[in-house]
């Protein structure tokens, strides 16, 4: 067998496209997110990954343990606080269906604020930590801590910034396929985040705070 | 909680002072007075010959990924040179510094380097060659080359491509910098743990390491994702998977592993840095770091990094094999098969880089298991290649030898990661030149695969083929090198010789050390052979100029479109039919068939936002090298309000009619017509380097 | 192990080794420690690489062969072969290409596994399940410092500097730990590679039959002083070694955890110097090793060595043993 036991005749063949077929803007837009994501994600599992080598008994090395600090009702507030700026932001997507600029700009806003309460409750945990002393230096287990916790606050910051870069694009440009195709990859992001989030309540704070 | 430092800090200037200045070096001084007359001749000449606007027209604010990837090639040769001058410093340090009775200048005991600079100079070698010279070298193909054949106008994504570029440029300029503005990372290209903690290696250059690497990884996971997409979204009409060209599936099956391994990397950085930055304690030996976690973190992207640099290469072997023997690939489809197992399995065997680290047998043994699976996917492409020859009507020129000479480098090579794959031989030549020797092998069999498609693919971005003659030679005399160097060091590694020795304890290793020396003048020689080639091939362009089709047995679809390929690739885009389309309507007769009209193209704009965020990323790097903490928080606000200006801006691109299309084709054929009747007999005028995509286009950008 | 081919093929081997040796000058001596162990540890490992290299060679080098003869038979213009254009597939063959690498890797895999176990560093079986009930072994603590060797005899409450004496025909057990940085230790002809780590503790085992000096080397790189970080290890009759150890124990200097304090500073050992030390502070290692876990390092001072002349005068200056 060859590869070139040809099917086509090459006396009919088709040579070029004739049909004009161009490429769906939006749809590889969300592709090239989606693997950008995929790496973000990659990211956060090997930050997991260290945090799980580091969360040993002698990696707190004596000093504070998550068990110590975490105070799980606080760290739940953060969640719903997180949780329910998705979902503003998915309702604020739903108005995108109807061409509803301003459902979706209160949308957004709304998702904004929940983040910002989100931040400000991280911030406040931390500045809290630091004023008894305890740092990223305290020790490996507490290096793991706060580096994969902050850098999710990081994420959650940098979200916040786009969602207000958004707001205004979207007031001044209204839906073209640009604005469109950022706030559909902007809302990947932010769910991922969220996802992510969940594994961090669960396996950083709750089971810190369980072991 | 940041760190003390040893030494000293100003807010202003961070850790830089003038004693970082190696002024009174003599090795570095003269080197620093050269770059400089040489930077400024070249500006000189820009400016003598008015090519400022040109250059920053044509190809600094360029999103066309032909002319991306051209200079990604120009990068990546660059750093090999720079990478070459590094190993010939380690070879002559070591064939001097033999023995209690050798002598030494420059203030070291033996030979001509200290410790401290010995150090430096093997680190970056290593460091310059993995991923500035062969990753930027491999990436600039997969960009000129990938969107071509599958048929597309340009990357998925053009204004990333070019960010990606400009990125991998501000590491190279970071790496480079170290040379006269402080000291680079000497404890070698991986580091380890704890000795690039703060109190190990006071100095900045483990800095200056993490943020070249993170640069690195920044761009490749940029360029990867675009590749990416570019395949999966952007092939013509027609391609279906199974009518991939082979090169892409490579490319599809290394961007794969890029994408998923460099996070592994970015993150053993980032914890680097947060000990050496804040103090933490990820690695450090007490307090509850733990050290063994950052070789695993290393190399869970250190092993699949090797993948990721074959695996293109072997896409070019297996473009190259089957145009000069005249023959289709040999097994398809099992090709496809064998280099995703590859990138999967590449996965899975990290800890073979550290039997020695004392895990227990069990975990020792699946790992080494594990590693030599490898070897049956890459033994099945070796066997395709050897029957893709079989039968066939072989051409040996330059682009061919090279290929054939990656082949048996592979062997060699596997050979020898086949013994340090099993434990109880690694652990006598574990960090001996004999696993340096494997790696070069197989590190060299990119190179091979990387001068095989300069000499291959060149026609088709430059309009003309390389001289032949100085091509053969360059090949003859860089094996030879190759053979002097990497032969002694094998035996050297059975001798017990461990690497990275700046003094050389055994005066039994001498008459090795000295054939390896003679190698690297062979290897020097064969350098000159590729600047004279460069030169004569420029000087006698006119002469070789190529059609469509520069090689007459070529397959893939790259080979449809113009020699050298207009900006916008395909005027119509292709229809595929078949697996190697271009040899199936040669076949047939119909590879002469010209589209019947043209029809209006969208094309994206040119931006100089890339160029300038390079530059950005670059003074965050070395402002963070240097904890110049207010120059950090002003680049890095920069980069932010250049990306939100940008993305309000927009690009709407432009039209290019119909019209106008059919105006540029034409006269491309006639050019071609030109070339097929001249017979090489007279010269023909138009398209020369640099002007390299020959047809300008009326500039409707800005 | 003690099959007969095993000893025939390792003789092959070695006289194949060692022909371009004679060939270049004949010396008695065989520069080519990893073939020339004379060391249990040393002698496995290069059985299994004469294995592997036997199995991997021979594929290796009929694909090699395989190459060149289609180069040569179907070379352009030629005619020696037939050319068929279109010829790309076979499905015999690719049963052939997949399964020859499979079957090799199966068997290199069972060789694989089996020679981890024998020489796994921890528990080597093949000097355990040789050792005699009352075979004494002699323990040896390797303390790596940046950068020396310490090595305690905890039996003998003694110590030495930058030296390895040990007697034949006797199971030797190291455990090993680094005071700075992470390095490895190897003795070519006796024992492959282990890692020394600080704040962590490895171990490894040798015995040898043949008495002699044997090169010791830092295999991992450490820092400045890595190159010059050797130590000669004595292979010695069991009464030489017994009179050695009387020789150590009348030194006049004695480790402490606070002498070891000073001697773990960096210190380049370029003319190889030794020191012995009648006694130990018992329990150093595990002192040691607690320290370096608590946070104890001995810092590298900047820009170490950026003219290795001066920084020698300057040790030089501070008479450090
Ligand atoms: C492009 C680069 C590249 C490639 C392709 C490979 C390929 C392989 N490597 Fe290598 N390596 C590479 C680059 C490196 N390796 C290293 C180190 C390294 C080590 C650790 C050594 C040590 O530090 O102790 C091992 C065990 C291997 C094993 C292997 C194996 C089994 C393969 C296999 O993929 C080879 C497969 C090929 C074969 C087998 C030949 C063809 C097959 C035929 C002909 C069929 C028959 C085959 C069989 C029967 C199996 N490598 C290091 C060290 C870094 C450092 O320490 O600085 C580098 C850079
Ligand atoms: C062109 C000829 C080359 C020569 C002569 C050369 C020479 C050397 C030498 C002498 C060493 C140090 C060996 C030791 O540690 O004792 C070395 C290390 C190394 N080389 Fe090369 N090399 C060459 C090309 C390459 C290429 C093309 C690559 C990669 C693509 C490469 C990658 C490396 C790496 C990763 C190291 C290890 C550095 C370390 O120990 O940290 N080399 N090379
Ligand atoms: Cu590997």
């Amino acid at each position: 067998m060859s590869s070139h036991a040809s099917t086509v005749d090459p006396k009919k063949a088709e040579l070029w496209d004739t049909h004009h077929h161009s490429h769906d803007v939006i749809s590889t837009r969300t592709l090239g997110y989606f693997l950008y994501l995929l790496s973000d994600g990659m990211l956060f599992a090997t930050l997991f990954a260290a945090y799980g080598v580091l969360s040993y008994q002698h990696s707190y090395f004596g000093g504070p343990t998550p068990a110590e600090f975490v105070k799980p009702w606080y760290t739940f507030a953060q969640t719903i606080a997180l949780f329910l700026s998705v979902l503003a932001y998915g309702f604020g997507m739903n108005a995108l269906k109807h061409k509803n600029k301003s459902g979706l700009i209160n949308g957004m806003l709304a998702a904004f604020v929940l983040g910002v309460v989100f931040l400000v409750l991280d911030i406040r945990d931390m500045s809290h930590l630091y004023s008894m002393g305890i740092t990223l230096a305290s020790s490996g287990g507490m290096s793991a801590f706060m580096v994969l916790t902050q850098v999710h606050a990081t994420h959650i910051f940098f979200g916040l910034i786009w969602i207000l870069v958004m707001i205004a694009q979207v007031m001044t440009k209204g839906f073209t396929e640009e604005t469109v195709g950022r706030l559909l990859t902007l809302r990947m992001f932010w769910h991922l985040q969220a996802v992510i989030w969940v594994f961090v309540y669960i396996f950083v704070y709750l089971w810190g705070y369980i072991s | 909680m940041l760190v003390d430092l040893p030494g000293g800090w100003s807010p202003l200037l961070g850790r830089l002072a003038w004693s970082q200045i190696p002024y009174a070096n003599p090795i570095l001084a003269p080197l620093f007075v050269a770059v400089v007359i040489g930077a400024i001749a070249i500006i000189g000449l820009i400016t003598y010959y008015g090519k400022w606007t040109y250059l920053w027209k044509e190809w600094l604010t360029t999103v066309d990924h032909k002319k991306l990837g051209v200079m990604y090639i120009i990068i990546g040769l660059v750093m090999l040179f720079r990478g070459f001058i590094d190993g010939l410093m380690i070879r002559t340090q070591q064939v001097w510094a033999v023995g209690p009775h050798s002598s030494g200048v420059f203030g070291s005991l033996h030979g001509y380097l200290t410790p401290f600079h010995f150090g430096q100079v093997y680190s970056a070698h290593g460091l310059i060659m993995i991923l500035l010279a062969a990753t930027p070298l491999l990436v600039g193909f997969m960009n000129i080359i990938v969107p071509i054949q599958v048929g597309a106008r340009d990357m998925a994504y053009p204004y990333l491509n070019a960010l990606g570029l400009w990125i991998t440029a501000a590491a190279a300029a970071l790496i480079m910098i170290s040379l006269f503005v402080g000291d680079f990372a000497h404890n070698g290209w991986f580091e380890y743990a704890p000795i690039f903690e703060m109190q190990y290696s006071p100095g900045v250059g483990v800095d200056y390491w993490i943020w070249t690497l993170q640069l690195v990884a920044l761009g490749t996971t940029l360029g990867g994702i675009n590749i990416l997409a570019t395949i999966i979204k952007m092939r013509a009409p027609g391609m279906t998977w199974g009518k991939l060209p082979i090169f892409v599936w490579a490319s599809l099956s290394a961007n794969v592993i890029a994408l998923t391994s460099f996070p592994a990397l970015q993150i053993a950085l980032a914890l680097v840095a947060a000990d050496r930055y804040l103090g933490a304690h990820f690695f450090t030996a007490g307090m509850g770091g733990n050290l063994m976690l950052y070789t695993n973190l290393f190399w869970i992207w250190g092993h699949p990094e090797v993948y990721f640099v074959i695996l293109p290469a072997f896409g070019m072997m297996s473009e190259i094999f089957p145009t000069f023997s005249e023959k289709p690939l040999f097994g398809y489809i099992t090709m496809v098969l064998a280099s995703m197992a590859i990138a999967g399995v590449s996965w899975l065997v990290w800890l073979h880089h550290f039997f020695t680290m004392g895990a227990g047998p069990y975990v020792n043994s699946a790992f080494s298991v594990a590693t030599m699976l490898v070897g049956i996917p890459t033994g099945v492409k070796v066997f395709n290649w050897a029957f893709t020859m079989y039968r066939g009507r072989l051409t040996f020129n330059a682009a061919m030898l090279w290929a054939i000479g990656a082949l048996f480098l592979l062997l060699i090579g596997g050979l020898t990661g086949m013994m340090l794959a099993i434990p109880a031989i690694n652990y006598m030549v574990h960090n001996s030149v004999f696993v340096v020797a494997h790696f070069h092998s197989m590190l060299l069999v990119i190179v091979y695969a990387i001068f095989g498609s300069v000499l291959y693919w060149f026609p088709k971005v430059f309009g003309f083929k390389l001289d032949e003659f100085w091509a053969k030679t360059m090949f003859w005399l860089f094996s030879a090198g190759t053979a002097l160097v990497f032969v002694p060091m094998y035996m050297l590694g059975f001798m017990g010789m461990t690497r990275r020795l700046e003094y050389v304890f055994n005066t039994g290793w001498q008459p090795y050390l000295d054939v390896m020396e003679l190698g690297i003048v062979v290897y020097t020689l064969s350098v000159l052979a590729f600047f004279i080639l460069l030169y004569v091939s420029v000087r006698d362009h006119a002469k070789n100029r190529v059609g469509a089709d520069a090689w007459g047995t070529s397959r893939s679809l790259e080979w449809l479109t113009h020699s050298p390929v207009p900006f916008y690739n395909f005027a119509v885009l292709p229809h595929i039919n078949e697996r190697d389309e271009v040899a199936w309507r040669r076949q047939h007769g119909i590879d002469n068939v010209r589209p019947e009209h043209y029809e209006d193209i969208h094309m994206p704009n040119n931006t100089g936002v890339a160029i300038i965020m390079g530059g950005l990323t670059f003074v965050l790097g070395f402002a963070l090298t240097w904890r110049i903490w207010w120059l950090c928080l002003v680049s890095l606000l920069a980069i932010i309000g250049l990306m939100i200006i940008r993305s309000f801006r927009g690009d709407p691109g432009y039209i290019i009619t119909g019209a106008e299309l059919q105006r540029m084709e034409e006269e491309a054929y006639r050019r071609e017509a030109q070339i097929a009747d001249s017979h090489h007999s007279h010269p023909v005028s138009g398209g020369v380097v640099g002007n390299a995509m020959a047809y300008q286009r009326n500039d409707s950008s800005k | 192990m003690d099959l007969n081919w095993r000893n025939w093929l390792k003789k092959g081997w070695r006289a194949a080794a060692l022909a371009p040796v004679l060939l270049l000058g004949g010396c008695a001596h065989n520069p080519f420690w990893i073939f020339d162990p004379k060391g249990v540890m040393a002698k496995t490992d290069l059985f299994y690489m004469i294995v592997d290299v036997l199995i991997m060679g021979a594929i290796v080098g009929l694909t090699a062969l395989l190459v060149v003869w289609f180069m040569w038979r179907y070379q352009k213009g030629k005619n020696r072969g037939m050319y068929d254009p279109h010829w790309s597939h076979s499905n015999t063959i690719e049963v052939f290409v997949w399964g020859i690498p499979i079957i090799a890797v199966g068997f290199l895999s069972y060789f694989a596994v089996r020679g981890t176990f024998e020489i796994n560093p921890y528990n080597p079986t093949v000097i355990t399940h040789h050792m005699k009930p009352n075979g004494d072994p002699v323990e040896v603590d390797v303390i790596a410092t940046d950068w020396q060797w310490l090595f305690v005899y905890p039996q003998y409450h003694m110590a030495v500097a930058n030296e390895l004496v040990l007697p034949v025909h006797t199971p030797v057990f190291f455990r090993l730990t680094s005071s700075a940085v992470t390095t490895t230790f190897f003795i070519p002809q006796l024992v492959g590679m282990i890692d020394v780590m600080p704040g962590m503790r490895t171990k490894n085992a040798l015995l040898s039959d043949h008495a002699g000096e044997y090169q010791g080397i830092a295999s991992d790189y450490a820092g400045a002083g890595t190159s010059w970080m050797t130590f000669k290890t004595k292979m010695v009759d069991k009464a030489d070694f017994a009179q050695w150890v009387q020789k150590v124990q009348q030194a006049p200097g004695s480790m402490t955890y606070a002498s070891f304090n000073r001697f773990a500073e960096p210190f380049i050992n370029v003319n190889h110097h030794l020191v012995y030390f009648s006694s130990v502070e018992p329990g150093l290692f595990d002192h040691v090793m607690t320290e370096v876990m608590r946070g104890k390092t001995w810092p590298i001072p900047p820009m170490m060595t950026e003219n290795m002349v001066d920084y020698m005068k300057k040790q030089a200056a501070e008479h450090r043993d």
